[in-house]
């Protein structure tokens, strides 16, 4: 049975300030009541107040940043458990559970080159993601900056969240918007469609996706038409993102490597799984 | 320091704070969040004979002030549990009480008898809640007669102590309390989660894959005092609190309307070390009112008693209406 991992813990924090972003989107930076090692990107916490205003469930969020003490999160307005979160004020206290999940594979300076699709606030789990692919990962060769294109598409303009923090970081970031008004018209599938095609990157790349589900449906389709390797960070509801409540299950690949059992659990088997061990798509 | 260890006979728990089955693992997964040595004891996830795969997706969904989920009882069979996770919960210093489950009277008795040879476990709590494929798909907590069978048959299959795990979804709980306590419960676990289920008005869609499911958290703690106490007052066996508690205060007001322990669900979700704090929390409480054995306070509802004012001459029949129909 998988079990969440040995540096998880239920921990209180408080806030330290929230910061608007995006047309909908803020920064949430908190500071735990017990300090954080580093943290591997796309792992995440789930998150609550301590007082009444949130709801009873904590939501899982990404780590956008962990600066010195600090955690931040980047999180887009969507309900009820994010407002209540949206209102936080500096010192309002917060439940955290975490860190959970895996994060990112190791990310390797070795072989194709990383192409990084994200859509919308799923690109939480890339900014430092890519901060540890150049610094190197587990000991592997570090990525170099040429060797990672990160492709951000959005609804619109003021859905690119953060997009020049990603630039700061000096590897190529494309942009693109179904409505035209930033970088390329169209989503990230297309773009990357239209780079390959103007021969700005190569045929042979490895692919990492975090996104609203149908744009992972498709990446996971691409990755599978054109034999890459592909991984995607999942998001599902979770009840207590320690693997017990069965709440997130992820459909398996048959034949693959996780096909005994039909269901992965997102909380403790991923977020971020190989499309050779899950799928959206309905592989088999 | 108030005393809190309490019997559900034969088992003697150090305190009244149980994990709920399916909403704290089989305690391995849990041992960094919480102090397991501070639970009276931990229930595992229902365990079903054969493996099941569980409900599609959307699973879970929350309300207002609650919880929904149709998990469809996911979970790798008798023979896994036995093999990999009775092991783990054996490993814990606290008691393992096994929750099962089954469709057929003769799975029931089955895992029973199965289990009633691992010392590791010390109570079995039977999940009555499941649906009986062969008589009309209703669950069998919803029949006193099939309840008070499986309870029956279970009884005999093992020398465990049984919890009969109850359901609030019927018109009279303590008929049901009355049936399992005659079947040989050793205790009765009042109450599982309360059907229900949500739809969001602008997509038409339910809000679980199976439409509705069961309803747990703080929502439902009135439900399931009223349950807890109805069942207390009609039988003689322990009564095990369970639904929407959270705090040292839910504990101890389930305790005076009946309760020997409780149970702690949905909670556990929104913080995984409560469980492990609540005894201590307890305490304090009792300490703090000058009470210096959790027992003292079991049963000590004080039911308003009639007064001649509160009864008018030219309303002599009427005797207060707990429903408005």
């Amino acid at each position: 049975m998988p079990a969440p991992p040995i540096d998880a813990r239920s921990l209180t924090a408080r806030t330290v300030s929230v910061t608007p972003c995006g047309d909908d989107g803020f920064v949430l930076r908190i500071r735990p009541d017990v300090g954080q090692a580093p943290l591997r990107a796309a792992r995440f916490f789930m998150l609550r107040r301590e007082d009444r205003l949130s709801p009873a469930i904590p939501r899982p969020f990404s780590i956008y940043r962990q600066v010195g003490e600090d955690l931040e999160f980047l999180i887009k307005n969507m309900g009820t458990g994010t407002a209540a979160l949206s209102q936080c004020t500096p010192g309002t206290r917060l439940r955290l559970i975490g860190p959970l999940g895996n994060g990112w594979p190791a990310l390797d300076g070795e072989g194709a080159p990383w192409v990084m699709l994200a859509g919308g606030i799923g690109s939480a789990p890339f900014f430092m993601g890519i901060e540890q692919a150049l610094a190197g990962m587990d000991g592997r060769k570090p990525v170099q900056r040429e060797s990672i294109t990160y492709l951000y598409g959005a609804a619109r303009r003021g859905l690119l969240y953060d997009i020049e923090a990603f630039r700061r970081l000096g590897v190529r970031v494309e942009a693109c918007t179904d409505d035209g008004s930033a970088g390329f018209k169209g989503n990230v599938l297309q773009l990357l469609e239209d780079l390959w095609k103007r021969g700005e990157v190569p045929r042979q790349v490895r692919l990492l996706a975090c996104g609203p589900e149908r744009m992972l449906e498709a990446v996971e389709n691409l990755a599978r038409a054109r034999n890459l390797q592909c991984w995607l960070s999942l998001e599902t509801l979770m009840g207590c993102g320690v693997g017990i409540c069965n709440g997130c299950p992820v459909p398996t690949v048959e034949s693959g490597p996780m096909g005994a059992w039909p269901n992965a659990k997102c909380c403790v088997e991923g977020p971020v799984f190989s499309v050779d061990d899950v799928t959206l798509a309905g592989a088999h | 320091m108030a005393r809190l260890a309490v019997h559900l006979p034969p088992l003697a728990l150090r305190n009244p704070i149980l994990s709920a089955s399916g909403t704290y693992g089989h305690a391995a997964e849990m041992q960094h969040m919480a102090d397991i040595r501070a639970i009276g004891g931990l229930v595992s996830k229902t365990v079903t004979r054969l493996p099941r795969h569980g409900n599609p997706a959307p699973r879970i969904c929350e309300t207002e002030a609650g919880f929904l989920n149709s998990i469809g009882l996911e979970n790798k069979g008798l023979d896994y549990y036995v093999r990999e996770l009775l092991p783990q919960m054996a490993e814990q210093d606290t008691c393992v009480i096994t929750n099962i489950g089954a469709e057929r009277v003769e799975d029931f008795v089955e895992l029973a008898a199965r289990l009633s040879d691992e010392p590791a476990v010390d109570a079995l709590e039977v999940n009555l809640s499941c649906p009986n494929v062969q008589e009309g798909k209703l669950p069998f907590a919803t029949d006193a007669r099939m309840a008070a069978r499986v309870i029956e048959e279970v009884k005999r299959a093992t020398k465990k102590p049984i919890f009969a795990k109850l359901s609030p979804n019927v018109s009279r709980i303590s008929e049901m309390a009355i049936a399992v306590e005659a079947a040989g419960a050793d205790a009765i676990t009042a109450v599982n989660t309360v059907l229900g289920m949500q739809v969001n008005w602008r997509t038409g869609k339910p809000g679980l894959h199976t439409v509705q499911g069961g309803y747990s958290g703080t929502a439902i703690k009135p439900i399931a005092l009223r349950c807890a106490w109805e069942c207390a007052r009609s039988v003689s066996i322990p009564i095990i609190g369970c639904g929407g508690i959270t705090t040292a205060h839910d504990v101890l007001e389930f305790m005076v309307v009946g309760c020997t322990a409780v149970q702690i669900g949905t909670a556990s979700f929104g913080d995984p070390g409560l469980v492990g704090r609540l005894a201590g929390e307890v305490e304090a409480l009792l300490d703090s009112a000058g009470i210096d054995d959790v027992n003292a306070l079991i049963g000590t509802l004080r039911t308003p008693q009639a007064t001649p004012r509160a009864t008018r001459p030219h309303e002599g029949q009427q005797a207060p209406c707990a429903s408005k129909t």
